[in-house]
């Protein structure tokens, strides 16, 4: 562990990264008590450009606080990033450790339904799911899921695959252990490197899949969000850049961070290569 | 490569399409009775009139009280007839309105791509040959950074910065509807409205590619045929052409391949930044609209562009790959 | 004049690593007409000195002092496109894995080719098909037009060979050329660079671990040990008269006994009769594909007290066969019969009592052992699976360190931090914790070194002799076999072609495929002395 974090340390741009999301992370949880009023209120003139006395970051066409939303927006792009991966997670692994130690029939049944996922272009179909059961936080968690879990089940698959035929998994069967045994403890825990690395380029998916859905009109309608209010502030781009610039920002910041962590996550996980970056 | 191998080949892969093309039919059918509404309740509430009467007339007109499994043939049916359904916002086959607005969506992704790819490969061969100097951090840093950045954000952030501070490429649009151009100059026009759109979606996807190529070639160049042709005393650039780049490719081929149907879902976006004319357009005035007939069109659509487009990297990948195998 | 000379050679290693230098302060030359075999156990810094004469040296090493003179030019003075221009016209040099040294998206003839014309030598296809031939692969003008995935490992090292020599260099370098060959292939190969040294008088410096190699080819030896040269002169001198202790150890510790037939041996333990197994290769959803006869009609008995070996080269369905017997593998037909039961007839809840009775020891030591767990669980799982309490089996987890000569202080450690030896051990010792009395060895020692091999064959006969342990030992070294076995069987193909005591299965060999693997084992004619 102490070895993990070294190696992980030793990445500069992933320790950045770290940084980023724990400010970001902070932000969302602050932002009741940094903004205490909704991010829907008016209050103050519109237009107001960044730096003026009342809105750090301006104000929108409705005099709302550009700073206030995205601080609120932090809120939504973190929940929806964190749980749909959670549950996207949770439906790759499954399918992809049965396909990948049951094998046979079983293995190229799940395979054919995985590639089928993978062949419908993921934004349309997260733009039908959630335009037919209506945008809320619960029907685009559903869809983001939907559309990310085929890349785990591949890699869990495979993984799974591989450390099925290891020795020390063959030892396990002649030891007598049973099927749980041998999945839980013998081939999981050495399957996880490379699903945490997935994991935090999935969130970071997560949040640009969510802020083209919210950009498109198709966001959680009591919810301020990034991708909302890019989409608020593009038809007045010529009056008020700040409206579209410092959203789009926070939500370049934080999956560039979360992209970092991956990487350097990368590099601790797996040593051999870290010198080659 | 033997004309034999590439008949299987094809034959295997049309088996394949017909079964992805049948699921993603049988998935819109689902979508379509999930759907809030059915049609003829629709048609019923756009005429002002809730008569039962009328209603069930509609309904027996549209098969809905059908069972639905016939209700499925039924669609299959119309399906395989190029038969969409009916936009009722529009009154138009949906089929039609997709076929019309379909050029401008394909010169849009096409251009896209091949920028993506061309530009990708090239800065990611560029980055590994460097690797550790300042040109690759450069590459790399780019590389990320396009990666991270919402696509639709690009597109505005361009508009800003071309259209409305510089005023050097039209951020509307796909033509000069009022300047009534011909032949050439039409042509040209479009190409100046087509630069920032097509910039736009294949600066991700450029991302996406560079990395890729990077990561590719530095595992290539560590392999033990790159070896064996350094002890052959090959010059180092006939070794990186001839024997980690075609090698790298591979993974980039069939990355690309996966990586088309997520190019037309960002022409979604990218249509509805420069209100580009093309099926992304057509699918966000459909949200808006709650035309789901149309939607539902434009996703079977582009599943089946996407499972064409696959067929195009297999065969690609076959004809690189000499150790594809073809039962 | 030496065609090459390595004089007063160090290389340093970065800083950090468990030494200062790769090698340190080596000298030794090559002669025209000469084959020089450099020994040594893996990290003693021979493949290093390899890739220094050859300049390919990793970015991470350099020369730090001392000259390589080749034809009188030291170089490492020479430029980067000097020594390019040597590189395959003058040194050739040929690898330890065929199976991926040549590039898979390019023919076997334009990589051969591609030496000719990057060195300026005109009408290079033409010449293809008469350098292929040169190295007796048959049908060479149609092997030319195939791409590599499409020959056996033998094949692609006659392919590098043919690429090594298109240019007639002067000296040919060889690293452990041989090592992943099958010992029949291995065989053909050090014929043929044996043979064409001879004709074309050129100087080779071979790069192995195996003294019963050095004894087959060489002319001169020098016995690396951590980077330095301990020992060097003629062949016969040093194999026959070694000086130094390390050598010394190094040649005791290949196999050389024949074993005794077991005295006492019981009753039968394990009858195998009439097992099969047909793999399918490609084919999809719907079957089809290939059948593979992995084991066909396999029929064996094995007593108490006794060790078989199971002896054949690699897809000879040995491993299937063992595989078999402890249901890793489902076999197709027949009967195997452990004392009164048919364990082909039992389902996977009914086979575990016999988990406790019959163990397995694996081949690869950095992958039998989980490496997230601690040595003390690896070793206590098996018999808490099977109701022995816990804190008992975690006590006698410190008896079998002890039993298999570790430390008890491994106990609490992970597998990661051993050895390949120590893991190996550690494996025999997760097998004996469930007190079997039936033991499978799936070629246990092949991925060890030398030194290690022979300490790890020991501690198995100690232990099979203390514990009156059964053994079933698959191994395709035949050397191992007749050290450690008192009866094998030789397969061949799926199908035991051969089976008798050891002593007279290598004496007069009756069917054909056994007498061609004996007269394959390199350096028979030689007998390693005593330690």
């Amino acid at each position: 562990m102490k070895a993990f974090a070294r190696a992980y340390a030793r990445n500069k741009g992933a320790v950045a990264g770290a940084m980023v999301v724990v400010l970001v992370g902070l932000v969302a949880a602050l932002a009741g008590w940094l903004f205490p009023f909704s991010p829907w209120d008016m209050q103050g003139a519109p237009f107001r450009p960044p730096g003026d006395t009342d809105f750090l970051l301006g104000s929108d066409s409705l005099g709302r606080d550009v700073a206030a939303g995205i601080a609120y927006g932090a809120r939504v792009s973190l929940l929806i990033g964190g749980v749909s991966t959670a549950v996207a997670l949770l439906l790759g692994v499954t399918l992809g450790a049965v396909a990948g130690y049951a094998g046979g029939v079983l293995d190229d049944v799940t395979m054919r339904f995985t590639e089928f996922f993978q062949t419908v272009p993921s934004f349309v179909l997260a733009i039908v799911l959630v335009a037919i059961f209506s945008p809320s936080l619960g029907s685009i968690v559903v869809a983001i899921a939907i559309v990310s879990w085929p890349p785990v089940t591949r890699v869990i698959r495979a993984e799974f695959l591989s450390l099925r035929s290891r020795e020390f998994v063959q030892a396990a069967h002649v030891l007598g252990h049973s099927h749980t045994t041998i999945v839980f403890r013998e081939i999981l825990p050495n399957a996880l490197a490379p699903l945490i690395v997935l994991a935090s380029l999935m969130v970071a998916n997560a949040i640009l899949l969510e802020s083209g859905l919210s950009f498109l009109g198709l966001g959680d309608p009591n919810l301020m969000s990034w991708g909302f209010m890019i989409g608020a502030g593009r038809s007045v781009i010529r009056l008020a850049w700040w409206m579209s610039v410092f959203p789009g920002l926070a939500i370049f910041l934080t999956v560039l961070a979360l992209n970092l962590i991956g990487e350097g996550l990368g590099d601790a996980l797996n040593p051999r290569l870290a010198h080659r970056r | 490569m033997a004309p034999a191998r590439l008949a299987r080949l094809l034959a295997q892969r049309v088996v394949k399409i017909v079964a992805v093309v049948l699921a993603i039919a049988v998935t819109n059918f689902l979508l379509i009775h999930a759907a809030p509404g059915d049609p003829a309740s629709v048609i019923a509430g756009e005429s002002g009139a809730a008569d039962p009467q009328l209603m069930a007339q509609l309904r027996a007109q549209f098969g809905l009280d059908q069972p639905l499994t016939t209700q499925l043939a039924l669609y299959l049916n119309h399906v395989l007839h190029g038969d969409l359904g009916t936009s009722f916002r529009q009154g138009r086959p949906v089929a039609e309105l997709i076929l019309e607005r379909l050029p401008a969506t394909l010169l849009l992704t096409l251009t896209a791509f091949l920028f993506a790819i061309v530009t990708g490969i090239t800065l990611g061969a560029m980055a590994a040959q460097r690797v550790g100097r300042i040109a690759d951090s450069v590459i790399t840093v780019l590389a990320l950074g396009f990666y991270a950045t919402p696509l639709f954000w690009v597109g505005l952030m361009l508009v800003l910065l071309f259209s409305v501070w510089l005023n050097w490429l039209p951020s509307f649009g796909m033509n000069t509807i009022a300047a009534g151009y011909t032949g050439w100059v039409a042509i040209a026009d479009i190409g100046q409205h087509l630069i920032l759109p097509a910039l736009t979606l294949g600066l991700f996807y450029m991302a996406i590619y560079a990395r890729l190529t990077r990561a590719s070639m530095l595992e290539v160049a560590s392999q033990d045929f790159v070896r064996t042709a350094r002890a052959k005393g090959v010059p180092e650039g006939r070794i990186l052409r001839r024997h980690v780049l075609r090698n790298a490719l591979l993974p980039v081929v069939t990355f690309a391949g996966i990586q088309a149907g997520q190019l037309i879902g960002g022409s979604i976006l990218v249509e509805t930044v420069f209100a580009w004319p093309g099926i992304g357009r057509l699918a966000f005035d459909a949200l808006l609209a709650r035309d789901y007939q149309v939607l539902l069109g434009v996703f079977l659509c582009t599943s089946v562009l996407v499972v064409l487009f696959n067929l195009l990297t297999d065969l690609l990948y076959v004809m690189i790959d000499p150790r594809v195998q073809t039962p | 004049m030496s065609l090459l000379s390595v004089e007063d050679l160090t290389i340093a290693l970065p800083p950090g690593g468990d030494r200062a230098q790769a090698v340190s302060n080596i000298s030794f030359a090559v002669d025209p007409g000469e084959v020089l075999c450099i020994v040594g156990e893996s990290g003693s810094g021979k493949s290093v000195t390899a890739a220094a004469i050859m300049g390919l040296l990793p970015r991470t090493l350099r020369g730090e002092r001392g000259r390589i003179l080749f034809e009188g030019r030291d170089l490492l003075a020479l430029s980067n496109n000097a020594m390019r221009a040597l590189r395959g016209a003058h040194l050739g040099m040929i690898f330890q894995e065929p199976m991926t040294a040549l590039n898979p998206l390019m023919r076997v003839g334009d990589q051969v080719a591609e030496v000719l014309a990057v060195h300026g030598v005109g009408g290079a296809k033409g010449r293809v098909p008469e350098l292929l031939a040169a190295v007796s692969l048959p049908d060479p003008a149609r092997l030319a037009r195939v791409y590599p995935h499409l020959l056996s490992g033998g094949q692609r090292q006659r392919v590098m060979i043919a690429m090594a020599l298109a240019l007639e260099p002067a000296l040919l370098i060889a690293d452990e050329p041989t090592t992943a060959l099958d010992v029949t292939t291995q065989m053909q190969i050090l014929r043929l660079i044996k043979d064409i040294q001879l004709r074309r008088g050129a100087g080779v410096l071979f790069i192995t671990h195996d003294f019963g190699v050095v004894a087959e080819i060489a002319d001169g030896v020098a016995v690396m040990q951590e980077g330095r040269i301990v020992e060097a002169g003629r062949a016969a001198q040093v194999l026959n008269a070694p000086q130094h202790p390390y050598t010394r150890a190094l040649i005791a510790a290949v196999p050389h006994r024949v074993a005794e037939p077991a005295q006492a041996i019981g009753g039968p333990v394990l009858e195998v009769v009439g097992v099969r197994k047909t793999y399918r290769r490609g084919g999809g959803l719907f079957g089809g594909g290939t059948p593979v006869h992995a084991v066909a009609d396999a029929d064996f008995v094995l007593r108490k007290g006794e060790t078989l070996g199971l002896v054949g080269e690699s897809g000879s369905g040995k491993s299937t066969l063992a595989r078999c017997v402890v249901r890793l593998v489902q076999p197709d037909a027949g009967a195997i019969r452990f004392h009164d039961t048919d364990l082909a007839r039992l389902d996977r809840r009914a086979w575990k009592p016999f988990r406790r009775r019959i163990q397995m020891v694996f081949q690869d030591p950095f992958a039998s052992l989980n490496p997230r767990r601690r040595v003390s669980e690896i070793i206590a799982d098996g018999p808490i699976a099977h109701g022995t309490p816990r804190t008992e089996a975690l006590r006698r987890v410190r008896e079998l360190l002890d039993l298999v000569q570790l430390d008890p202080g491994a106990a609490e450690r992970f597998p990661h931090e051993f050895s390949g030896g120590q893991r190996q051990r550690i494996g025999i010792a997760r097998a004996l914790a469930m007190q079997p009395e039936l033991l499978i060895a799936d070629e246990p020692v092949s991925a060890l070194d030398v030194s290690v091999q022979a300490q790890v064959l020991d501690l198995l006969e100690t232990l099979r002799q203390r514990l009156g342990l059964t053994m079933l030992f698959i191994t395709h070294d035949l050397r191992v076999a007749a050290q450690i076995c008192g009866r094998v069987a030789v397969m061949q193909h799926g199908r035991i072609v051969e089976q008798g005591e050891t002593a007279q299965v290598f004496a007069a060999p009756r069917h054909p495929y056994t007498r061609s693997l004996l007269d394959s084992i390199p350096g028979r004619g030689w007998t390693p002395v005593e330690g």
